[in-house]
């Protein structure tokens, strides 16, 4: 390559890339030094009020809201990640099995997830609702809460969070599952065949062979999962609202609250990197799981 | 694969079929529900999935409502989202894939970076750009920002650079340009990819839910996601209507996946495995 073409494709390439560039500076890349500076601000709907420093930090700090919501996120992670991880191994290893209904099991499992948030967070209240809910209907008729008993899914203190975490493994457990079957497939049929020469039983093969060769899978999975649980609002707000009280409001809704809600922004941008810092750490860490599957 | 036979292979595949059903089952009841008259009382789970049926709920709720305002709203966002990054994503990509030039590295880092950079954490700050460009409460206030995501351009990248150079010297003696090879080659190679990014585009802005909330002031220019909540808020007692919402607003997808859904399956172990 001459020096001459290689001038050439410089210009050549910043013009391919200037129309994703141009967007992608804007609305990806300059938020995240405009919350910077809007973190330091009293700074409501209708423009900035004043500098306030690290003002907004320190409120953080002692604020037992921001405390409590990020307590909830984390909770949510807890509770949704071993959960969605189970279920995805369980799910990808009974979709990968060789029957006629395979096809169908995939499509199944992985439906929800094309739904949008406020649809599947409809179909939960409902499904939940007491007296006219299917779920208490369900359990009436076969006969396993006597009549007059009305669970509550959605209001409990407890049952709340029972019906959040199932109805975000309901809806988003497929797109893991789809990462399992894809990992499983690549195991190769001669791994199994050794091990039933040697007589291992089927139970034996998915314990010593299938797991432990589907550990970047494992981690990959987790990693996404927690950054998506992390992220968790969507469903919370509609179903719950972050109640009963906020015991299960999530840190996204107390920022989006504080923000739009008490028209405070500099607070809730401050509170917003504590998020970023997290989710970053996490991110890191994918991206070299996921470059450690590319070099080999 | 193995073949399964046995009593433990009849068990695993009954399980299997159990869970299939378990999965659907939400969706069938509100499918069924949507069907029933609006203020029919049941009186065990099964009444709700037997007849009899009627399809008088979806014109109601699609002549006198929001809802197709709000459907409408939610196409011209996601297929203008769709086509823009469509046009920009693989330009940006090939030259990035392709293109020879100083500084390449530096350029593909800085798009990588936006991985790491969730909406989520970054509403309000991209809330006050938004407003001071003057989208807020317009389509391209809802568009732009959909189109500006790292993931689309990476996933093209990768693609692109197993496309053999060969095949562009080969064309670049013939006399072609960056443009015609761009057009006439990296183009029609990498229509898997784009198919498998314009499904996860399209979904992703159909579904979107946070930004639309922020960037929406008014009920006319509502997507379905942020309009069904008010919409079923209006109805408290009788939830037929609302499903029917629903529906009508989950059928496209559900049509689209079952069109596309080979793509999806391998773009979501495209998302997964390359970074």
């Amino acid at each position: 390559m001459n020096p001459k073409r290689r001038h050439r494709g410089l210009g050549t390439a910043l013009l391919f890339m200037a129309p994703f560039g141009l967007l992608y500076t804007v609305f990806t890349i300059w938020p995240v030094f405009q919350g910077v500076y809007v973190s330091f601000y009293k700074w409501g709907l209708m423009g900035k009020q004043s500098f306030v420093g690290l003002a907004n930090y320190t409120r953080a700090f002692h604020d037992k809201y921001f405390w409590g919501a990020l307590g909830n996120t984390t909770k949510f992670v807890v509770i949704t990640v071993p959960l969605l991880i189970v279920t995805a191994i369980v799910l990808a290893l009974l979709a990968n099995r060789a029957t006629k209904i395979r096809k169908f099991a995939r499509s199944a499992f992985y439906i929800p997830s094309v739904l949008s948030v406020s649809v599947i967070s409809y179909i939960a209240i409902y499904l939940g609702s007491p007296r006219m809910g299917f779920i208490n209907e369900l359990l009436h008729d076969i006969g396993l809460i006597p009549p007059g008993d009305e669970p509550q899914w959605i209001i409990g203190k407890n049952l709340a969070w029972v019906t959040l975490a199932l109805t975000t493994v309901w809806w988003t457990v497929g797109f893991s599952m789809l990462l399992y079957l894809a990992a499983l497939q690549e195991i190769p049929d001669e791994v199994y065949e050794a091990a039933e020469v040697d007589g291992a039983s089927k139970v034996r093969q998915l314990f010593s062979i299938t797991l432990p060769l589907l550990s970047r899978t494992h981690w990959l999975v987790f990693l996404l999962q927690v950054i998506a649980s992390f992220k968790v609002f969507g469903q919370v707000r509609l179903i719950t609202n972050g109640g009963p009280g906020v015991s299960t409001r999530p840190l996204v809704q107390y920022v989006y609250d504080t923000g739009f809600g008490k028209d405070n922004l500099g607070y809730a941008s401050a509170m917003s990197y504590a998020l970023f810092i997290i989710l970053l750490v996490f991110s890191l860490l994918q991206l070299r799981v996921q470059n450690r599957g590319d070099a080999s | 694969m193995k073949k399964h036979t046995g009593v433990g292979g009849w068990v695993l595949t009954v399980l299997t079929v159990a869970l299939a059903i378990l999965f659907l089952l939400p969706l069938l009841w509100s499918l069924a529900v949507s069907l029933k008259h609006e203020g029919e009382g049941v009186s065990n789970v099964l009444a709700w999935f037997l007849p009899p049926y009627t399809l008088e709920n979806y014109p109601r709720v699609l002549l006198a409502s929001g809802v197709p305002t709000w459907f409408v709203n939610s196409l011209i966002v996601a297929v203008l989202s769709t086509v823009l990054t469509l046009v920009i994503s693989p330009m940006a990509a090939y030259a990035i894939a392709k293109i020879k030039f100083r500084g390449a590295t530096v350029f593909y880092v800085y798009f990588i970076l936006g991985l790491m950079i969730p909406v989520e954490a970054m509403v309000v700050p991209l809330f006050l750009t938004a407003n001071k460009l003057d989208l807020i409460n317009t389509f391209a206030g809802l568009i732009l920002p959909n189109v500006a995501v790292s993931m689309n351009f990476i996933i093209m990248v990768s693609f692109m650079r197993r496309i053999p150079d060969e095949l562009i010297e080969a064309a670049t003696i013939d006399g072609a340009g960056y443009w015609r090879v761009y057009g006439h080659i990296i183009l029609p190679l990498s229509k898997t990819v784009l198919v498998t990014v314009g499904i996860f585009s399209f979904t992703a802005s159909w579904n979107n839910y946070l930004w639309p909330l922020l960037a929406t002031m008014s009920g006319d220019m509502f997507t379905l996601p942020i309009g069904i909540p008010t919409f079923a808020g209006t109805y408290t007692i009788d939830y037929v209507m609302p499903m029917t919402a629903n529906m009508v607003a989950s059928l496209p997808m559900i049509v689209l996946f079952v069109i596309f859904e080979r793509y999806i399956v391998k773009g979501v172990s495209l998302t997964g495995i390359k970074g």
